[in-house]
């Protein structure tokens, strides 16, 4: 599909850029003409023998990520971005254009890490600026205020359209593995192409209740294998609450806030995301929004799906378990390693659990 | 208060040099007994007693710390100079994480987070540091309570998830420096972003502490930073002798002070005598190990639990280490530090610490070593729990070997080792050795 969705925006005479995960700011290259494909991995098995340039105990994104690189999986895209994210994607980030796999240009996009703070936003401010730059030398075109503030509306409306979808998915005429694909087709479709799709959707959340079953809240890095879900589905629940950093955690929590520019929007932005660890939020701050998250969404239990050798995600795993079992909600904290299908020891787990869940429900 | 006060400053000013004085005389009796160590080294450097009374030291006062001077945990590659100034007590958990695991105590501390939900995967320093609070246990006696926790991203980001957790536990504040990786130079806008930190750092430490960044003490603190680093680099330096006066193990454990003493009188006077010892050494020929045949770098953290074993399996077969890049990270950023700019120039030196730097550094710092230290093999610690560390060393290796440096990755972790397997290191090892006519 990602490949297909290159050659189409080729054919339209975009440049066509990879982004590792997880935040970039995607306006930017909207707004310069850029189409823009996520690389997840991809799941699975390694692409080629790569993948053992990097030892095994770094997570399956990175590994696979080096093994499609080097495998010329990305060949027909022009450049490569790789935010910041955490050690792994840092190192990758100088592995793969100083020592190979990567031949084409190269752009780098730093989070400030921590809480908002006045140093904080002036460098997400700079460092947008920086990227700016980097693409205009991509292109050879000049970036356009104005086009920045149309495509600054335009994910807006997305994002509106996600966190709506996501919200109230307990009345959304989609189950959950039709609604994930949705979601994650923005990950490679062009986002004019993507809004139209989402808001087609959007026209199928209903007034009434049309899910039925064990309502959960995931959260963890990506939702890979996709298959979790038709697994969950035939286990009698569903998700009711996202908190996946591919997905809910790059929903902003309100409407952009205007900057003395669209630079500056760009920036406010940054600090309007949900709390993720990636990005060191206080774990306080985190442990209240799932809390919030759990509360409002009516969620009965929670999973905790994080590839094996995340630290980012790992490190709060402790977190999350005390403040779940404080208020008494069962938890399932499943490790994968980006495989292409769940294997059957996840699956008995997840089934137990639904189980467990149930059980608690109906419990007087 | 005051109370607090006068028990540090008697533990720390007499009490524990009192103590290391009657230690040293009881050494001394023993040694003069056939106490001395034999086997493949050579004789021990009578500056490790020094260095024993002044980690002592620093954990004897920390005891005392809390409610006294305010307190500081600190990462290692944090900007230390504004804290000295501000005359916080700093506690370096790597540092205590090392000692944890040279204990042999990395496993029970971990078990202890490891029911919490702590991964297995995480840095073993990380979860010897969670482990040490979870279960109250310590070989250093007692840490003192943090009033600030310090974090800069420039060794990992990892030190950003541990004292997240670290700022939970405590309810005190996080202070964050942010450094963004380096690709060749740092670019202005990341100087200019670590300058920015640094300001927001002296309000919040300045608050803590009740009084304001004195200026003066900060440049003061900025020049005995540099002279350290100085001095640590000469004294590395002294391995370019052939002998080699010590060995780069033995380094690991000297680094103790620039790390967690670094603008400090005390750091500095201590590397002035070692430097006289390694340079009288050298004078006289004496060599860290007793019959040195081939000369080794090694790459990453020590396998801490494992470095006695590893080091007189080495020297039995005359292979000495005589660099490293983890004790050589050390004396190559503060070179940078200009007590006439202080925020610049601490920017910039702490932006450009070897590990916050790209690949193609790394491998000409690694490539410089062996050529100037006539290293002929390289040893890459494939470390479990140090990703950062660790990404990329595959590609190094075959670049090393390139350049005609026989190379291995040995894969160990820095801190646990439940994911070591002796035997299997030491065969890898002796095939190793093998290798070299």
């Amino acid at each position: 599909m990602r490949a297909a969705a290159i050659a189409a925006q080729k054919k339209l005479g975009r440049k066509t850029v990879v982004v590792l995960p997880i935040l970039y700011p995607r306006e930017l290259f909207t707004a310069m003409d850029v189409h823009t494909v996520e690389l997840w991995g991809p799941p699975g098995p390694p692409r080629g023998p790569e993948a053992g340039r990097i030892q095994p105990y770094a997570c399956a994104v990175v590994r696979n990520a080096l093994a499609f690189l080097a495998s010329g999986g990305a060949d027909a895209a022009d450049a490569v971005l790789f935010p910041h994210t955490c050690d792994s994607l840092q190192g990758l980030a100088t592995l793969v254009p100083d020592f190979g796999g990567w031949k084409k240009p190269v752009l780098r996009f730093h989070h400030p890490k921590g809480e908002d703070r006045p140093s904080a936003r002036a460098f997400a401010r700079a460092e947008l600026s920086s990227l700016a730059c980097g693409l205009e030398r991509l292109t050879g075109e000049t970036l356009d205020a104005a086009r920045l503030d149309a495509a600054i509306a335009l994910h807006a409306e997305i994002d509106r359209i996600k966190g709506a979808l996501l919200r109230r998915r307990a009345c959304l005429d989609l189950d959950d593995p039709a609604l994930y694909r949705l979601l994650r087709r923005g990950e490679f479709l062009w986002p004019e192409d993507h809004l139209a799709e989402l808001q087609a959707a959007e026209g199928r959340i209903g007034k009434e209740r049309r899910r039925r079953g064990v309502p959960l809240l995931i959260t963890g890095y990506v939702p890979e294998p996709m298959a979790i879900f038709d697994h969950l589905a035939s286990g009698g629940t569903f998700v009711v609450a996202d908190d996946y950093a591919a997905v809910g955690r790059r929903i902003p929590l309100g409407p952009p806030a205007r900057g003395e520019d669209p630079i500056g929007t760009l920036a406010a932005r940054t600090f309007a995301m949900p709390p993720c660890p990636t990005r060191a939020a206080a774990p306080a701050r985190r442990m209240e929004y799932l809390s919030a998250l759990f509360r409002r969404s009516g969620a009965a239990g929670v999973i905790v799906h994080v590839p094996k050798f995340c630290e980012p995600e790992s490190f709060d795993v402790p977190a999350i378990r005390r403040l779940f079992s404080g208020i008494g909600a069962p938890l399932l904290h499943l490790e994968g390693e980006l495989e292409a299908d769940l294997p059957a020891q996840s699956v008995t787990r997840l089934e137990a659990f639904a189980e467990i869940v149930e059980s608690a429900r109906s419990a007087p | 208060m005051i109370g607090r006060r006068v028990s540090y400053e008697f533990m720390s000013r007499v009490a524990v040099p009192l103590l290391s004085g009657a230690k040293g005389w009881r050494r001394r009796l023993l040694s003069r007994k056939g106490g001395r160590r034999t086997g493949p080294f050579g004789p021990p450097l009578e500056c490790a007693r020094k260095l024993k009374e002044l980690t002592a030291r620093h954990y004897l006062a920390g005891r005392y710390a809390d409610g006294a001077v305010p307190v500081a945990w600190v990462t290692s590659g944090f900007p230390v100079e504004a804290l000295r100034s501000l005359r916080f007590h700093t506690v370096y958990p790597e540092n205590h994480g090392a000692i944890c695991s040279v204990k042999r105590l990395v496993p029970e501390l971990s078990e202890a987070v490891e029911r919490e939900g702590y991964s297995r995967d995480l840095c073993g320093y990380a979860r010897a540091d969670l482990g040490s609070l979870a279960a109250g246990k310590t070989p250093v006696g007692r840490l003192p309570r943090p009033d600030l926790l310090c974090c800069c991203t420039n060794i990992c980001q990892t030190v950003l998830y541990w004292y997240r957790a670290l700022a939970d536990r405590f309810r005190v504040p996080l202070v964050v420096v942010d450094t963004p990786f380096v690709y060749g130079d740092a670019l202005p806008h990341h100087v200019a972003y670590v300058v920015d930190q640094l300001r927001e750092l002296a309000e919040v430490a300045g608050r803590i502490a009740g009084r304001p960044v004195d200026s003066a003490g900060l440049v003061e603190s900025m020049r005995l930073a540099r002279e350290g680093t100085r001095l640590w680099d000469e004294c590395l330096r002294t391995s370019l002798a052939r002998p080699s006066p010590w060995t780069g193990f033995d380094s690991f454990f000297h680094l103790a002070p620039i790390v967690a003493m670094r603008g400090t009188g005390e750091c500095n006077a201590y590397y002035r005598m070692l430097l006289d010892e390694l340079k009288d050494r050298v004078a006289r020929g004496v060599g860290g190990i007793e019959n040195e045949r081939v000369r080794l770098l090694w790459d990453n953290l020590p396998i801490w639990f494992h470095l006695r074993d590893l080091s007189t399996l080495l020297a039995r077969e005359g292979f000495n280490v005589v660099c490293t890049t983890y004790a050589s990270a050390w004396a190559e950023a503060g070179r940078r530090i200009d007590p006439a700019d202080p925020e610049g120039s601490a920017a910039r030196a702490y932006l450009h610490v070897f590990l916050n730097r790209d690949l193609p550094h790394r491998l000409s710092l690694m490539k410089r070593l062996c050529e100037e230290y006539g290293a002929t093999g390289a040893i890459l610690h494939s470390d479990r729990s140090c990703k950062p560390y660790s990404i990329g060393q595959i590609d190094l290796k075959d670049r090393l070997v390139e350049a005609g440096v026989r190379s291995l990755v040995l894969e160990a972790d820095h801190a646990d080792p439940r994911a070591w397997s002796a035997e299997q290191a030491d065969n890898r090892l002796r095939a190793f050795m093998e290798r070299f006519p």
